[in-house]
């Protein structure tokens, strides 16, 4: 009996070493597919998994994504592929070893198909070849990182792909915007130890040299400072013509009430980053925030036609107040495509139990070309970039948290219709 | 062995850290930090006044912004350092008292900013939301003190202290989860707006009603300590506990007042430190408790005007360290050090001269 | 440092009377309640079902607190005979309870959400379950009075009863908590497949397998208890040699068992074992400086972050990489790193001692951090960014690229640290240690070379968080600044309390309760700290030496019984004076 005992437990040790080499190729009902099929019998849910950062200082920003995602599914009413949708959503607390965690949960999951999110590269970082691995296709909706999707990425990359642009896509625009629209030829940026702001601030600075324009004072705060007098009065003596601080939203808005209190910043243009486009900078910053100018994607009625105003009528229906972050446009389209590309390659028999190949998944994923998304167009190229930057510039109008609704407070003051 | 037993065979072992010199290497590490540190200082400060980058008006804006914020560094320094006085243990969860008193008379400030009555009656809302700030910090403290420090009153050891990181914790995480994760903006009425012009400087009025209100704050409190006769027993309290027992003060009463006075201030201070800077959420107390804690020690812990001057300090250094020391030698991006700073000066103060600014060696009394 | 020096004594007593220690339970109980409610707990607990449609732990919780209220006054043993007990549980329950309905009382007259943000209408349906206020709140009443009943009566069984009871339902709340952990486990073998689909459904727990897992705990313990002293009588008849056999047998048994779970269990459990694995490493390490050397450091995450980093900067696949070493080169390299950087460390704070100290080792890990995040050491540590593309280790031509794999390497390492730890604490070195804890001048009159001993203990202990760092970095392939914050300190301080200074395996107790059940409970990680605030605090008031005390502790503890009694005297009384 030990014998057998010990000849089990050597099939199960050669099995968890197996499982560290490549998948093979398997076939289970109609489906053959290199990656692994994922069989869900008559009546199972298809499981959706999700990773946000959902907890701590940065939660709004997961949640936000998450009712994006949620709202997407509604859409469809929660089925695919006759189907119900179990959407298991973890949390990353936007961190590399949260997002590992949290993808090794999502990937013992049984039935799981694909993977949602998150919102911070670090997370992704860690995250996505632990999901690969298990052949599933990961979409980020606010990672950012442009390592990511680069063309020199790693094969433990390639099942990432995204739903939002690239920081270098970001940083590019808003430097043209600086240079050619605002004729501005000195920068200051401002970042506040995150990767995300870092990235940012750095491409933006670095479009702006190669335009020709001189970047006086690229500074760094941190995220919990409170008196920004000292740092502004530093960057004012180079005498910017923008300051650029694409950081969020506690320090940007001690950035936005401190500035009009020095004064040799009076000829300075303040301008702000995407992730500024939420009620808790009005939470934040008060009044002060009248007035105030970020860069953001543009998500215009008059460029995406009606879908977000329809959009955001969903979210406030479904959990009684408006979108609180900036990124749930492109959870919903993320959720959309994967919708869609499951629908696309799931294979049903007589008996009712469905076929999901993940190499097809992973491929029809990547081969989203020309969807009207809610935030942009998608076209996903063979990198896995598939958002792309529409510039705009919104404009706070109001200080009071409960008047915001993008399109309104902020309005959009850049592309001039 | 009771305490004073203890301190008699202290007494008897004759200076104890005289052999550390014969350790050359260590003595050679501390001078090089000392060193380092000097040339730092002094080399940024060349640098900077040969780059001449700041006119003098500025300079004379980094010092009030050193000052605002160092009156609010005392006011939070006075609790850490009075407890101390008293019972000789770090109250560590006092920063996060702070935050209590000042998140709760948020909600009282807004309303009454709301309904224009702070912008109608300045003086009025204003005690409203000191004295409420005041209560909840109190009513904190009170808590704080009676699960956390009276029951290893009698006990000498760490235990209150780690008891009191725990108690940090759970007022963090407890005031997260029933005022939510979000920053919160205090509101900023139309008097505190605006800059007064002063012999060629201009001084923002939030920073002077902030400073002079620490200030009487602060002058308060001195009375207090110095005139009354409570004041009179928790001095005798902090000198020898037991001794003052015998002359019948009721140590408990006196530790419970001294526990009061320190939320007291903290209330103050956690209001003045959201009307500077506007924001307030779970975190926001913790920060400038380790900072005040810092001007604590800086000042002589246990030191009341030591407190106070050890606060104003460090807001100084703080505000004006990143461009005269860092930005001289041509660190990039000094802003980001600014904590590093204050950091670097509590370590630096608790290894040279744990005694402080203006303290006795009170530190040698502990252990 | 120790926790039971009597430095001045104040003894009082005073009694309380039966039905004032009653109402004043209930009262705390109540209050208690509605923190749970006010914090969001509630709320939060209610989205998770422990049995599908029929109970979720929101209401579970609820339960449990006025269940409570019964267990604290009847486990009191105020009065002699089983009636008035179960009076006494009636009353302190709806005492509780009508505590507790002030919270929906308040939430139905006027709208708290504005203020407290987890008194949303959900919340407020749960609390009158469903129904209006007044039926509601009705309910709650009862539901109080009943469970406290229940609690009290609890108490009165006999342990043969009360044993399988209560194991049983312990087994079934398990089972439905860690629904999501067993059901993958459980689905994915054949064999198990027929127990899963009795247990579960896809949303989780059945009330069918809720019953059959309470039933079949509940006889289990019954047979073992009944057959126990039988078993005990037999064993001990054994000859002796037997007997020692018989029980290496089954340690052995119950250890290759142990190291086999990860296997079965699957990635996530692998992956969560490895977090602890890796905090219970750090954890000796501090261990030797708090526990053994009673130096109070909360710096300690900057040996971590020193290992983490010179393994990424000696491995990685990156533009800031120094070198391109295998693992098993950089490790050590690395934990010598960390020695020096505890060295280092530990010479300007020599003199610190107490409070003092750990204030001024939090200054330095500050310090470090905040040099790793900023621009100014970026274009040597990559600043925010971090280092990516760190491979992982490789033995032959075979990766340890899961988490199953890496757990075992921290297995290892643990043990080899485990035992150094062990023969140090043992070893002169260590006594040294134990005697700068208990006292540093009388240590220091001993002709102890305080300077050595204590740089020795900095060193040591920081090689530990050297190799748990460079593990780390392994484990993620990519290092961030934003990984190293004082939080780390303070929950490998706090595992190191709870789980009981100076004990080995209370480390690794410590780590689990505190790393390992939130990991697996991660949907509740907003209320991580909240939970490890309450356990620093609960532990240091309840049972001060710790869940796993050591045996140097519990010997003094025997001896000092008498002392301890005094002083826990001292401090109840010193509680009830007010």
């Amino acid at each position: 009996m030990i014998k057998e005992f010990l000849k089990g437990t050597t099939a199960v040790v050669a099995a968890v070493l197996l499982s560290a080499a490549a998948l093979a190729a398997e076939t289970k009902g109609p489906v053959t597919d290199d990656l692994g099929v994922v069989e869900i019998p008559k009546d199972a849910p298809i499981v959706i998994g999700g990773y946000w950062v959902i907890t701590g200082p940065d939660a709004n920003l997961g949640i936000d994504s998450q009712r994006g995602a949620e709202i997407a599914f509604d859409e469809i009413k929660n089925t695919i592929a006759g189907h119900p949708i179990q959407f298991v959503v973890e949390d990353d607390s936007c961190n590399a070893e949260g997002g590992q965690t949290a993808a090794t949960k999502l990937a013992s999951l049984p039935n799981i198909v694909a993977v949602l999110g998150p919102a911070c590269s670090s997370a992704a970082t860690a995250a996505a070849p632990i999901l690969w691995k298990q052949g599933l296709t990961d979409i980020g909706t606010a990672t950012t990182a442009p390592s990511l999707t680069a063309p020199d990425r790693k094969p433990d990359y390639f099942g990432y792909m995204r739903t939002i642009y690239s920081d270098l896509d970001q940083g590019f625009n808003d430097a043209e915007y600086f240079y050619k629209e605002l004729q501005c030829k000195t920068l200051a940026t401002i970042h506040d130890g995150s990767p995300y702001a870092s990235q940012l601030a750095k491409a933006a600075a670095d479009h702006f040299k190669e335009l020709g324009g001189e970047v006086v004072a690229e500074e760094a705060v941190t995220p919990t400072d409170v008196d920004m007098r000292p740092v502004l009065t530093g960057i004012a003596t180079k005498k910017p013509c923008v300051l650029y601080f694409p950081i969020f939203v506690a320090a940007a808005a001690q950035i936005i009430r401190q500035a009009p209190e020095v004064a040799d910043l009076k000829d300075t243009k303040i301008i702000g980053g995407s992730s500024l486009a939420a009620p808790g900078l009005l939470e934040a910053a008060g009044d002060s925030a009248k007035g105030f100018v970020f860069t953001n994607v543009d998500i215009s009625p008059e460029v995406m036609g009606q879908k977000y105003p329809e959009f955001v009528n969903a979210y406030k229906e479904k959990y009684g107040e408006g979108p609180t972050n900036s990124f749930h446009a492109h959870a919903y389209d993320a959720a959309k495509i994967l919708a869609m590309a499951i629908e696309q390659v799931a294979k049903t028999d007589d008996s009712g139990t469905t076929y999901i190949g993940k190499k097809a998944l992973h491929d029809a994923l990547f081969a989203t070309k020309g969807y009207d998304g809610i935030s942009g167009p998608i076209n996903c190229n063979e990198h896995g970039q598939c958002g792309a930057f529409n510039f705009a510039v919104y404009q706070f109008t109001d200080g009071d948290p409960a008047t915001f609704e993008l399109g309104k407070n902020p309005k959009k003051i850049y592309p001039k219709q | 062995m009771t305490a004073i037993e203890k301190a008699g065979v202290k007494a008897r072992i004759p200076q104890i850290f005289g052999s550390l010199h014969k350790f050359t290497y260590v003595e050679a590490v501390l001078w090089l930090v000392r060193i380092s540190v000097v040339a730092v200082v002094i080399l940024g400060t060349i640098g900077t006044l040969i780059k001449g980058t700041y006119s003098s008006s500025q300079w004379f804006a980094f010092f009030t912004f050193g000052l605002t914020i160092g009156g609010v560094y005392a006011l939070i320094a006075l609790g850490y350092t009075m407890v101390y006085g008293i019972l000789r243990l770090i109250n560590f969860a006092h920063g996060d008292i702070t935050m209590t008193g000042a998140f709760s008379a948020f909600f009282l400030a807004r309303s009454f900013d709301r309904s224009g009555f702070l912008d109608a009656y300045p003086v009025t809302s204003m005690v409203a939301i000191m004295l409420l700030s005041m209560a909840v910090c109190t009513v904190t403290a009170l808590v704080v003190e009676r699960i956390c420090y009276r029951p290893f009153r009698h006990v000498a050891s760490l235990a209150p202290l780690i008891c009191a990181i725990g108690a940090s914790f759970v007022i963090q995480h407890t005031f997260r989860g029933m005022f939510g994760n979000t920053v919160r903006s205090y509101p900023d009425p139309e008097w505190m707006k605006g800059t007064i012009e002063l012999a060629g400087f201009s001084i923002a009025i939030v920073q002077l009603i902030v400073f002079g209100m620490a200030i009487t704050a602060m002058l308060v409190l001195y009375l207090i300590v110095q005139k009354t006769k409570m004041g009179t027993a928790m001095r005798a309290v902090s000198e020898d506990r037991d001794a003052a027992a015998l002359m019948g003060i009721d140590s408990n009463k006196v530790i419970i007042f001294t526990f009061v006075l320190g939320a007291c201030m903290a209330g103050i201070g956690g209001v003045l430190y959201c009307f500077v800077y506007k924001q307030i959420y779970f975190f926001s107390g913790f920060l400038p408790g380790i900072k005040a804690f810092s001007a604590a020690v800086l000042g002589g812990i246990g030191n009341i005007p030591g407190a106070m001057l050890g606060g104003v300090f460090l807001g100084i250094v703080e505000s004006m360290g990143p461009p005269l020391f860092l930005d001289g030698i041509g660190i990039p991006a000094p802003y980001q050090l600014r904590d590093l700073i204050a950091f670097t000066m509590l370590v630096l103060v608790l290894v040279f001269r744990p005694q402080g600014l203006l303290g006795e060696a009170l530190a040698k009394k502990r252990a | 440092m120790s926790f039971d020096v009597v430095a001045s004594s104040r003894i009082e007593q005073r009694q309380i009377t039966p039905w004032r220690y009653i109402a004043q339970t209930g009262v705390q109980i109540g209050l208690l309640g509605i923190f749970l409610g006010v914090v969001g707990i509630l709320g939060m607990f209610n989205k998770r079902p422990i049995i599908v449609g029929e109970l979720t732990l929101g209401y579970a919780t609820l339960g449990l607190v006025f269940l409570v209220a019964g267990i604290l006054v009847g486990s009191r043993r105020l009065f002699a005979s089983i009636p008035q007990t179960l009076l006494a549980g009636l009353v302190a329950g709806t005492i509780a309870a009508t505590v507790f309905a002030l919270l929906p009382i308040a939430m139905s007259l006027i709208s708290l959400r504005s203020i407290f943000v987890s008194l949303d209408p959900t919340l407020y349906e749960m609390l009158t379950f469903g129904y209006r206020a007044p039926v509601g709140i009705g309910q709650i009443i009862c539901l109080g009075a009943v469970l406290g009943l229940l609690g009290a009566a609890l108490t009165e069984l006999p342990r043969s009863v009360r044993r399988p009871i209560s194991g049983g339902l312990v087994a079934a709340a398990l089972a439905g908590l860690f629904q999501e952990l067993l059901r993958p486990i459980l689905a994915n073998s054949k064999v198990s497949k027929p127990l899963h689909d009795l247990l579960y459904t896809w949303g989780g727990l059945t009330l069918r397998g809720a019953i059959t897992i309470f039933a079949v705990t509940a006889i289990a313990i019954t047979v073992y208890d009944l057959s126990r002293d039988r078993f005990n009588a037999k064993f001990q008849s054994l000859p002796s040699p037997n007997r020692r056999r018989i029980r290496w047998g089954f340690l052995a048994a119950a250890i290759f068992l142990c190291l086999l779970f990860p296997l079965y269990a699957g990635h996530f459990i692998g992956q969560v074992l490895l977090t602890v694995g890796l905090f219970t490493l750090m954890g000796m390490g501090l261990n030797l400086e708090v526990g053994i050397a009673g130096l109070l450091d909360l710096g300690f995450v900057a040996f971590y972050a020193v290992g983490a980093y010179v393994t990424g900067l000696l491995m990685a696949d990156s533009p800031f990489a120094l070198a391109h070493m295998s693992f098993w080169e950089a490790m050590p390299i690395a934990v010598l790193c960390s020695v020096v950087m505890g060295v280092i460390f530990g010479i300007p704070v020599l003199k610190v001692r107490g409070d003092y100290l750990a204030v001024a080792t939090m200054g330095l890990g500050e310090i470090v951090r905040v040099i790793v995040l900023s621009d100014a050491a970026a274009p040597l540590l990559g600043g925010a960014k971090g280092i990516l593309q760190i491979p992982r280790p490789v033995i032959g031509d075979f990766h340890l690229n899961n988490p199953v794999l890496l757990f075992y390497l921290t297995l290892v390492a643990s043990l080899v640290a485990a035992y150094a730890a062990w023969r140090l604490e043992e070893s002169r070195l260590g006594r040294a240690w134990k005697a700068i804890r208990d006292d540093e001048d009388v240590a220091q009159a001993l002709g102890i070379n305080l300077i050595q001993v204590k740089l020795l203990a900095y060193g040591l202990g920081a090689a530990f968080a050297g190799l748990a760092g460079s593990i780390f970095a392994v484990m993620l392939g990519s290092i961030y600044p934003h990984s190293f914050q004082l939080i780390i300190s303070i929950n490998i301080l706090a595992l190191i309390i709870v789980g009981g200074l100076g004990s080995l395996p209370g480390v690794a107790l410590g780590a689990i309760v505190l790393i390992g059940l939130p990991e697996m409970l991660r949907e509740f990680g907003e209320f991580r700290y909240l939970f490890y605030g309450l356990a620093i605090v609960a532990v240091m008031r309840l049972k001060p030496e710790g869940l796993w005390p050591s045996a140097s502790k519990k010997r003094e503890l025997r001896i000092d019984a008498e002392t301890l009694a005094v002083q826990q005297g001292a401090a109840t009384a010193d509680a009830k004076t007010t």
